[in-house]
């Protein structure tokens, strides 16, 4: 481990300020720069990818012998803002097991999206933009997965919010491109403001914006219950809007407008889990209010099938891709919502590389056909054979077909759901029926059947190396990572046990074989995958259409996205803006109008009344002296 | 570290007091040299508003450094000993404020040379009213202090009057009358305090020592509230703001919003809470609910403005609601906030009247409506806008956000409810922010705008000084701090919480 030994955990920060001076040169210079410095970001990349191994390695071995402690290590902190005695907030870096997962994830997809891009977005305007913008987003990331206190995760939170934004609106050109980054943007935001009252509410209390210190002063009973429900909860709608979770879940489908390999990074594998990994590092806390840990549970089972069914009729590859990223965020928060963090990370694990993989298969599509739309696909097996193994592996790995890595995540979340309640088990199970009938679907749709379109079935090609290598790759993770919940895989890397023993909240989760679970979930993923084939395979779905007219009104309901858009379109237009219209009208009408030429107009006015006084003529005058006089007099005579 | 010299503190308001009155001698169709000249004076002013901030001693106990003080007028009739002196002295705030206005003054001679209509009566104009700013914040006596707070307002009149646009004759006078109104609530307070005290003395450090009744205190804090609370733009006293704006030339814009506003939240700090502490924390709350009725009325009115320059006046209330919001708390941290907030606020509202300007000298249009695609067509531009935008929407890591937080977590300290609708606030903020950028910057480009060029070179000169002081404060704020939380600590006893 020589080589690795280089970068510690005590250079976590490494993570934030390389990427970030990519971007700056990048931005800034990118113009210049030989093939617009899209290999600067590159090294980048490999240089990430490098640092987080050695940090896990680090890692590795500074707990080796000890377990893998949850609380992890504080390896750097500075005052960023200190008034003395009053606010002291730190930066500080925080390492941890649930950190070194997360480390391994974004600096492997990133890698992947980046080497992807360059063959992707050959041509495009504004290239050196959209790598230097990809480098932002990484060190953005990073700083959120290595944050040891909430304000820098809340500042890294909005920084990747950011990112996001500018990435979905990068081809800004096009109104619905722009339309569905401001949407990403102002509906996480409502989500944040959620987030920064939890976080303001919790240093209220305690005094402190240190995640670690929190956790311990409510594992003390420090806090009032109430009180640390409603902050925790409120912490938790940060989640839900990062994490595309009812009734947040709008703004996920649309950010689909942005570039394909960000759509892979951003909102399938880093950025749309922060969200589920903000919880996990809170669960310590969300353990000891069961109000706020079942309100997870019920919100990621919401999402879970709500999702599904809207994944199930979509028409477009990469928004039945979004609808199923949002489901399987809601399995995520299941398991969390039941007490299993190892379930939850161990799904975020292997989810980030068969979805990314996904992504970019589905970009690879895209980028051959000029087409997204699944019915004017089809056919494409033998045109773009690379393209068609690896998506049909990540497709089954979603559908959770065993031994590829989705099965054995769904498994174990599975598996915890049901010791906690069979409704909720029923029901996932449900979910996990449509989740492989949507993968059939997908697949079926774009590589069998006869070419819908011709021009872009005449058009389309294998992808360039480039694109196929990150695939490839990403295809052997999708396939092997599930097998890290085995002990002796864990201990072949040098760890002392399998996952779910290096990733646990209170004691490491021995894994053993359960298998009544496993057939059960084996069967329903082998029957959707037959119904989806039964639905779509032959006579090009017509059985599948003739199905959709069985049901219309559920049919439509799906198809509308449960017209949860439209309402929320409606609130904004009637409520939101019919308010700044009233409060518009009233500063117009009754604040200046009234109120300040109002009381210009009645000077005015009186001055005009009583200018008349002024006659210039003597007797006047003389009339109203001799009158005041009189008065004066009375008034005198009367107090005499 | 040394103390600030006295001397620094004359010179920075003499500098462009001379400089405007050298002007007057250049015959106006010398405009290279007006121009040079110009450029020089604001130099010389940021680089002495720049050394005057770095070499504030934070560590040191003292309230006020720098005194120097030329007695003026003394022995007669009521006036003392010490009757009016032109005495200067700063503390960490005003240090904050001083450098505040060197940066946007710079910024907006630099942005004025493209004038050509009178630039040199519109120079001198300009310098006077920076010497009345630069006076009042490092006025110590209030007989001065209030000469160069009229000083830095009267010549706003002309200013928007002759070089405005839109509406110019009502936007001027409107903003003058209600100014005025202002400012005769701080004269009568001012005299109310000088004749209570009865020491015969204008010295901000003598009336400060007198134990005021409370009584007396809670009848006079509200005079110098919504005096000076109108040159903030205090709700319901705001209206003179968005439509002054939007009438006012581009540099004029800049300093007005940038600078002058918040003059008045100073005003309440070195009057209100320095010389009436019990006043201050008896209207305390009143000055929040004022505060967060701002904030939340600019930003949802801002929702349903088309007019650039008027959006970004409702902006300014809104955003100046949050400085009477952390002034309200009557904490170390809500103060802090708020005077972190006004120079946030300065710096991001300055940026934003320069894009502004910097668009519609070319198009003769601010309806946002009317312009798409606009960052294709103007990048720069429209980077710059972005990063105004989202340092007013309080993105973390520019200078809003550390403003805002600060307010936040001093409003959260005794009213959480408040502070979560503070916090609702800027996703308003974001919102109407977010639709203007996807109307006016993205979108196909409409070919209307094709004549339309991107900022010249002296126009990114100053909006990257501008910029460059946003992304600072929000990424490194300590020096800020150090100095604002310090005065306050010494110089409000009163706020301990």
């Amino acid at each position: 481990m020589g080589l690795f030994s280089v970068i510690g955990m005590q250079q976590a920060w490494l993570l934030t300020i390389v990427p970030i001076f990519g971007f700056l040169i990048v931005a800034l210079f990118g113009k210049r720069i030989p093939r617009q410095g899209d290999w600067i970001i590159a090294a980048v990349g490999i240089f990430c990818l490098f640092a987080s191994i050695s940090i896990i390695a680090d890692f590795q071995s500074f707990f080796h012998g000890h377990g893998f402690e949850p609380n992890g290590a504080n390896v750097l902190s500075f005052e960023w803002i200190n008034i003395p005695n009053y606010l002291l907030i730190e930066y500080s870096t925080f390492v941890d097991s649930i950190t070194i997962v997360m480390l391994f994830v974004v600096s492997l997809v990133g890698l992947m999206v980046v080497i992807y891009s360059i063959g992707y977005m050959q041509g495009e305007v504004r290239y050196h933009w959209y790598f230097s913008l990809l480098a932002f987003f990484l060190a953005a990331m990073f700083t959120l997965v290595t944050t040891g206190n909430l304000l820098q995760l809340y500042l890294a939170w909005e920084a990747v919010g950011l990112g996001s934004y500018l990435l979905i609106g990068f081809y800004w050109e096009k109104q619905s491109a722009a339309e569905a980054a401001k949407k990403a943007f102002i509906t996480t935001r409502i989500g944040d403001v959620g987030l920064l009252i939890g976080i303001l509410l919790l240093w209220r209390a305690s005094g402190t914006f240190d995640i670690q210190t929190i956790i311990g002063l409510a594992e003390a009973s420090y806090f009032d219950s109430t009180y640390l429900t409603i902050s925790m909860i409120f912490l938790f709608f940060g989640a839900v809007g990062k994490s595309a979770q009812f009734p947040l879940h709008v703004w996920l489908p649309d950010a689909m407008e942005g570039p394909t390999p960000v759509s892979a990074l951003i909102h399938a594998a880093t950025m749309v889990v922060a969200g589920v990994y903000l919880v996990s590092r809170m669960l310590p806390i969300y353990e000891l209010i069961p109000v706020a840990q079942n309100l997870i549970l019920i919100i990621g089972l919401i999402t879970a099938l709500l999702a599904a069914t809207m994944g199930l009729v979509s028409q477009d590859i990469k928004r039945v891709l979004a609808y199923s990223t949002v489901s399987q965020l809601g399995y995520m928060f299941v398991a969390l919502g039941v007490g299993s963090l190892s379930a939850a990370m161990f799904h975020l694990f292997t989810h980030a590389f068969f979805k990314a993989l996904l992504f970019l298969g589905s970009g690879s599509v895209i980028h051959a056909t000029h087409k997204q739309e699944i019915s004017s696909l089809g056919a494409l097996k033998n045109k773009m054979p690379i393209t068609f193994l690896t998506f049909t592996i990540g497709a089954l790995s979603l559908a959770g077909i065993p031994p590829l890595a989705g099965f054995w995540s769904k498994d174990e979340i599975l598996l915890y759901t049901g010791e906690f309640g069979s409704v909720f088990y029923g029901l996932l199970l449900f979910a996990a029926l449509l989740t492989a009938i949507y993968s059939t679907r997908l697949v079926i749709m774009i590589f069998f059947g006869k070419p819908k379109d011709s021009e872009a079935y005449e058009h389309a090609h294998e992808s360039p190396k480039i694109m196929n290598i990150p695939l490839i790759i990403l295809a052997i993770f999708a396939t092997v990572s599930g097998f890290f919940i085995f002990p002796f895989v864990g201990q072949l890397f040098g760890f002392d046990d399998g996952f779910m023993g290096i990733v646990y909240l209170y004691h490491p989760h021995v894994f053993h074989l359960e298998f009544t679970t496993m057939i059960t979930a084996i069967s329903i993923s082998l029957l959707g995958v037959l119904l989806g084939y039964f639905y779509w395979f032959y006579e090009d779905g017509r059985r599948a259409n003739n199905a959709s007219k069985w049901a219309p009104e559920i049919y439509n309901l799906f198809l509308n996205k449960y017209y949860i858009d439209n309402f929320y379109q409606a609130f904004i237009n009637k409520f939101v803006l019919g308010l700044a219209s009233i409060i518009a009208w009233f500063d117009d009408k009754i604040v200046n109008r009234s109120g300040i030429d109002g009381s210009a107009q009645i000077l005015n006015y009186v001055g005009y009344r009583l200018k008349f006084l002024q006659t210039g003529k003597i007797p006047n005058y003389v009339l109203m002296m001799s009158v005041g006089i009189l008065l004066f007099s009375f008034i005198l005579l009367i107090n005499y | 570290m040394n103390e600030i010299d006295g001397m620094l503190l004359v010179s920075l308001f003499l500098i462009p007091l001379l400089s405007a009155v050298f002007l007057m001698l250049v015959p106006s169709r010398e405009r290279s040299f007006i121009i040079g000249f110009t450029g020089l004076s604001s130099f010389v002013m940021f680089i002495f508003s720049l050394y005057i901030f770095l070499s504030y001693d934070f560590s040191s106990t003292d309230q006020f450094q720098g005194i120097f003080a030329i007695p003026w007028v003394s022995d007669i009739g009521i006036i003392g000993l010490n009757g009016i002196q032109l005495k200067v002295g700063i503390d960490g705030i005003a240090a904050a404020m001083i450098l505040l206005t060197g940066i946007v003054i710079l910024a907006g001679t630099i942005v004025s040379w493209k004038i050509t209509y009178r630039i040199k009566d519109f120079f001198i104009l300009l310098y006077i009213l920076v010497a009345g700013v630069f006076g009042t914040f490092a006025m110590l006596d209030l007989f001065f202090w209030f000469l160069l707070y009229e000083t830095a307002l009267l010549p706003m009149y002309l200013l928007i009057g002759v070089w405005g646009s839109t509406r110019k004759e009502y936007g001027a006078m409107k903003l003058m009358m209600m100014l005025v109104a202002g400012s005769i609530l701080i004269f009568s307070a001012i005299f109310m305090i000088f004749t209570e005290a009865q020491l015969g003395s204008f010295d901000l450090e003598l009336l400060a020592t007198v134990d005021y009744n409370r009584n007396f205190q809670i009848l006079v804090f509200p005079l110098i509230a919504i005096g000076c609370g109108t040159l903030g733009a205090m709700f319901p006293f705001h209206a003179w703001s968005p439509d002054g704006h939007a009438s006012a030339p581009t540099a004029v814009s800049m300093l007005h919003a940038g600078v002058l506003m918040k003059l008045g939240a100073f005003g309440i700090i070195r009057l209100g809470f320095q010389l009436l502490p019990e006043g201050a924390a008896y209207w305390g709350p009143g000055l929040m609910f004022l505060g967060i009725v701002a904030a939340l009325y600019g930003a949802v009115s801002a929702l349903k403005q088309t007019d650039l320059k008027l959006m970004t006046g409702f902006s300014s209330i809104s955003h100046m609601g949050y400085v009477f919001l952390g002034l309200g708390t009557y904490t170390v941290i809500g103060i802090s906030g708020a005077v972190l907030q006004m120079f946030a606020h300065g710096v991001m509202t300055a940026l934003f009247f320069l894009l502004i300007g910097a668009m519609y000298d070319q198009s003769h249009n601010r309806d946002i409506p009317n312009f798409s695609g606009l960052a294709t067509k103007m990048p720069v531009w429209s980077i710059f806008f972005v990063i105004a935008g989202l340092a007013s929407l309080g993105l973390p890591g520019l200078s809003g956000f550390v403003a805002e937080l600060h307010i936040f977590i001093g409003v959260f300290q005794a009213y959480p409810i408040i502070g979560g609708l503070a916090v609702l606030t800027a996703a308003i903020t974001a919102t109407y922010l977010l639709r203007m950028f996807s109307t006016m910057f993205f979108g196909p480009v409409s070919s209307k705008w094709d004549k339309l060029n991107d900022m010249t070179y002296l126009e990114r000169v100053s909006a990257t000084i501008l910029a460059l002081s946003i992304l600072f404060l929000g990424l490194w704020p300590s020096p800020w701090i150090d100095r604002i939380a310090d005065s306050i600590q010494i110089g409000i006893p009163g706020a301990l919480m």
